[in-house]
């Protein structure tokens, strides 16, 4: 059901209801009055009627009486002229409108009769009356002849009582009418005789009767003094019977009266139909003003319905304008202002996920699809995307925190938008831009990465730190590096890996360097099988011992025999193995099969201590220092034949539990050693919180060993320190005799390199060792 | 018991002035209420021995009317006495009679009087004023030779009774119709008895009283 409608229904339903019950509750009050004043009215009307005939009694014995006193009529009695004494009486009677006039004797037998001219000694029925009007005039209702009568009996005195005039005066429909309209008399009045066998007749009714009297004296009624309210075919009366006072000769007579409730009601009935219509009136005006209020109400709600899922779909235009005050107008308002604040809010959080909060350009996701759209628009013309990165920002956010990071990329934006002119910045990363510019070929494109330069070269200045950002940029290009933008991101940032690597910080995407080719999607994958189908073989390189002259060590290194790609080293797929979590599968198989060796040549009475790369991600497997320790118990191989290296990065800053694995394995016996030592940032100090019994200076320190005395200090004075630390030292990448010399006057313990011996599989191993005592001569 | 008091006073008191040798009657007459009953018409009717006194010559009286009154309201007359009526007053006055005894009528001016009617038939003559309703005397004419009438005391007295049996009647003007007194009988054996007879009547309203009270109004 519609608001419309519901309302509508609760107002003319409510105003029918209450109509309803006020007329109910009138009605009856009114008929409770109207019964009630009828009760009283019938009450005295008992009594007045009773009174009126009195009244009538009166009347007529005065005139009876003056008649008596007519001396010719005195005469004729007295002389007992009883046709004169007829005619006397009869013509009086007709003056006073009696039906009847009797002379009665002294005895009680009737002299003369008006109506009998013989009554043959007859004696007057009405024994009591005579006795009473030897005094004085008596009068009373008698039924005679199934009439009723009103009998008044005058003493004629001539001057002694010598008779009585009886005057009968009818108490008829006529008499009750007159009564009627001389009193209060009620409209309904019947008059009722007992008869000889107790039943009720009635002999007089005014208003044409209506079987009141039947139905209150009827038989098996309750005769009662009081009214009483009864129905009548259909009709509702209060009704009283009252005895009326009769000559005791008399049989009883009754006056019911009657008072119609439907009489008296009649002037109700006008203001009931007023009422009706009244009330019909009101139910149209209710249903049509409920109509119409409830339509200005629901239309504009049906209208805000309607604008709130237009909200809904996205469509924030504000809501038709609703003329109307109150609370519709407040919803609309309402409404329109919510519609406004959610178009905002949206379009600020479309803003925010299209752009970085710190720099306000566009994320590197908005650039991209800016950078499709552009590329798609151009069609096959020129375009370049620059990447470009501040290298040390990383470190700047550990330093100095995220707002001077923050900082420092706006400012680094606004430097970038000047040379940038129109083309597209975006932020790329934490710590790289990416610039787009459309119609440029490679040659404005290594120009804009230059000014890029230029302007990111000057330290970012803030209070009194003065801080170089070290930029660099790579650069791809459209269509010949890629057609698609995410494409071309991905190039250039390898071109800017390479870049980061270079003297000159600017790199164009070169196809045949990118070590992030899709073809390595497929080696990472492929790595898993490469365990299980034995791709992978490991190479042992000799360590000789400087002091000895002799080789008592080798590392262990992986290599992977592809298939199709032939021998790959493990600087390419052990990133790979890091990253696609094999790493520890990786670890676990170049342990097993170095420690398998060493007791291979255990057995054939080698013994080397066996040197074995660890991954800093090797450090994060708790199982680690147990897996070494059985692989050891297996093949009966003491640890200390083993030399586990990670490399300075690998453990600085490592978590406690990555160090807790480094004991456990230090508490096995095992030896550990530093790989790569002189490159990172790791120091003595820290160093020496760990179980490390060996350095490896890093080969970048050996290679131009023979000729740059600033290394030749760095090698001497980490073999010094070691030493004096207590470390041992080994020195890899040895490429020459001089190297391998002054290693040995340094007193470096080990050395290492293609001068002593590349790695080598077990058999060649074998070949080169039994081929050899050679490597004693290289020791001068 | 009251009543008997009083009685037995009266009688002593008839009985010290009775004249002696002669036997007397006192007579009571009171209504239904105890009241004494004025104007009631005492007859002794002498049966077997009862002595017959010698009757008196006729004589003439007079019915005086004045202030619209006959008076008196009762008198006695034997057959052959006469009757005048005299108007005292100063407005005419019609009497009348259709008593079956004697019928008559006639108009007396302020002053005048009528002329002697004769009174031979025994009865009771009912006489009105045909001016004044409310007028009215009797007229009893009787032959019985004891006759009184009682005052306003309601005593009747009677002397002079001889040896003998009697009757006593008692008759009222305002006697209720169809109630009849019943006679009492007396019998005299001592010529100094005095005898006491008591009568209840049952009497209609005074006629007379009406214009009383209607006097006594103006």
């Amino acid at each position: 059901m519609s608001f419309r409608l519901r309302l509508a229904v609760f107002l003319v339903a409510s105003l029918a209801i209450l109509q309803s019950v006020t007329a109910v509750l009138v009605y009856e009050v009114t008929r409770r009055q109207v019964v009630a004043e009828g009760k009283r009215q019938l009450a005295i009307a008992g009594t007045t009627f009773a009174r009126q005939l009195d009244d009538v009694s009166a009347h007529v014995s005065d005139n009876v009486q003056v008649l008596t006193l007519d001396f010719a009529l005195r005469s004729a009695i007295a002389q007992r002229d009883r046709d004169t004494v007829r005619s006397a009486l009869r013509n009086h009677g007709r003056r006073i409108g009696a039906a009847r006039m009797l002379l009665v004797g002294l005895d009680g037998t009737i002299d003369a009769d008006t109506q009998d001219a013989s009554p043959a000694q007859r004696k007057f029925p009405f024994a009591d009356l005579v006795e009473g009007a030897l005094e004085k005039p008596s009068a009373a209702l008698v039924a005679w002849d199934d009439q009723v009568f009103w009998i008044v009996v005058v003493p004629v005195n001539a001057p002694a009582l010598i008779g009585l005039i009886a005057a009968s005066i009818p108490v008829d429909e006529a008499f009750l009418k007159r009564e009627q309209e001389q009193s209060a008399l009620p409209k309904t009045t019947e008059l009722a005789v007992q008869n000889s066998n107790s039943a009720w007749m009635v002999v007089a009714r005014a208003d044409g009767g209506n079987g009141l009297a039947d139905h209150l004296l009827g038989e098996g009624s309750k005769r009662s003094d009081k009214p009483a309210l009864i129905e009548v075919a259909g009709r509702e009366y209060v009704a009283l019977a009252t005895p009326l006072r009769t000559s005791r000769q008399s049989v009883p007579i009754v006056a019911v009266l009657g008072y119609s409730l439907d009489a008296a009601l009649q002037p109700y009935r006008s203001v009931a139909l007023t009422w009706a219509v009244l009330l019909a009136f009101g139910l149209v005006a209710g249903l049509l003003g409920s109509l119409l209020i409830a339509r200005g109400v629901s239309k504009p709600i049906e209208a805000l319905a309607a604008t709130a899922r237009r909200i809904a779909s996205g469509d924030y235009r504000p809501a038709e304008p609703i003329a109307q005050a109150g609370e519709v107008g407040e919803l609309a308002a309402a409404l329109t202002n919510m519609a406004e604040a959610i178009s905002e809010r949206e379009e600020h959080i479309r803003f925010q996920s299209a752009h970085d909060d710190a720099t306000g350009l566009m994320t590197r996701i908005a650039a991209e699809t800016a950078i499709q759209q552009m590329i798609d628009a151009d069609g096959d013309a020129d375009g370049s995307l620059l990447m470009v990165a501040l290298a040390r920002l990383p470190e700047i956010t550990k330093t100095l925190g995220h707002a001077i990071s923050d900082r420092l990329m706006r400012d680094a934006a606004a430097r970038i938008r000047g040379p940038a002119g129109s083309a597209l910045v975006a932020r790329a990363s934490d710590s790289e831009f990416l610039v787009w510019r459309s119609q440029a070929g490679q040659g404005d494109a290594i120009a804009l990465a230059f000014r890029l330069l230029d302007v990111l070269g000057e330290p970012y200045r803030e209070a009194d730190l003065a801080i170089d950002v070290a930029p660099a940029v790579g650069i791809a290009l459209h269509p010949l590096h890629g057609k698609r933008a995410s494409a071309l991101l991905q190039r250039a940032e390898v071109a800017l890996f390479a870049a980061l690597g270079a003297d000159e910080p600017v790199a164009v995407y070169d196809p045949g360097a990118d070590p992030h080719r899709p073809e390595r999607l497929s080696l990472m994958s492929e790595l898993r099988e490469a365990i299980d189908r034995r791709q992978l073989q490991m190479h042992y390189q000799p360590k000789l011992n400087l002091a000895t002259g002799a080789i008592d060590g080798v590392e262990g290194l992986v290599r992977w025999q592809h298939p199709k790609l032939g021998l790959i080293g493990p600087d390419m797929f052990v990133p790979l193995a890091e990253e696609t979590g094999n790493i520890r599968r990786l670890t676990r198989w170049v342990l097993a099969t170095c420690i398998a060796q060493a007791r291979e040549w255990d057995l054939r009475n080698r013994r080397f201590r066996f040197a074995i790369n660890l991954s800093a991600r090797d450090l994060d497997d708790p199982d680690l220092p147990h897996r070494v320790g059985e692989l050891l118990a297996i093949h009966a191989v003491t640890p200390r034949q083993i030399l586990l290296e990670i490399t300075e990065s690998a453990v600085m800053g490592k978590p406690d539990a990555a160090i807790r694995v480094l004991r456990q394995l230090a508490d096995l016996g095992i030896d550990l050693a530093i790989d790569d030592f002189g490159v990172g940032q790791s120091s003595f100090a820290y160093l020496r919180r760990l179980p490390v019994r060996e350095l490896k200076i890093d080969k970048s320190f050996l290679l131009r060993l023979a000729m740059g005395a600033e290394d030749r200090t760095i090698v001497r004075s980490i073999v010094e320190l070691g030493h004096r630390l207590g470390y041992r030292v080994t020195a890899e990448g040895v490429t020459d005799q001089t190297s391998l010399d002054y290693l040995g006057e340094i007193g470096c313990d080990h050395a290492q390199g293609f001068f002593i011996s590349r790695a080598l599989p077990p058999d060649a191993f074998d070949v080169f060792l039994a081929s050899s005592s050679w490597h004693r001569d290289l020791l001068t | 018991m009251r009543w008997f008091q009083f009685a037995m006073a009266t009688v002593y008191i008839c009985a010290s002035s009775a004249p002696a040798g002669a036997a007397g009657l006192g007579v009571r007459i009171s209504d239904t209420r105890g009241n004494a009953v004025a104007d009631a018409v005492i007859t002794v009717v002498a049966q077997a021995g009862g002595s017959v006194p010698p009757a008196p010559p006729p004589a003439t009286r007079v019915i005086d009317q004045k202030n619209e009154t006959f008076i008196p309201y009762i008198e006695v007359f034997r057959p052959g006495d006469k009757v005048v009526f005299h108007n005292s007053d100063d407005t005419r006055h019609h009497a009348y009679s259709f008593a079956p005894a004697r019928q008559f009528e006639f108009v007396l001016v302020p002053g005048e009087s009528s002329t002697p009617l004769q009174l031979d038939k025994l009865g009771v003559i009912a006489v009105g004023c045909n001016i004044h309703d409310q007028m009215i005397t009797y007229l009893y004419v009787t032959d019985a030779p004891h006759v009184a009438h009682s005052g306003s005391d309601g005593i009747a007295q009677l002397s002079n009774l001889a040896k003998g049996e009697y009757e006593v009647h008692v008759w009222h003007p305002q006697l209720r119709p169809g109630a009849t007194v019943d006679l009492q009988r007396l019998t005299i054996s001592d010529t100094t008895e005095l005898k006491d007879l008591t009568f209840t009547v049952s009497l209609l309203p005074d006629p007379r009283l009406p214009l009383d009270r209607e006097r006594a109004g103006y």
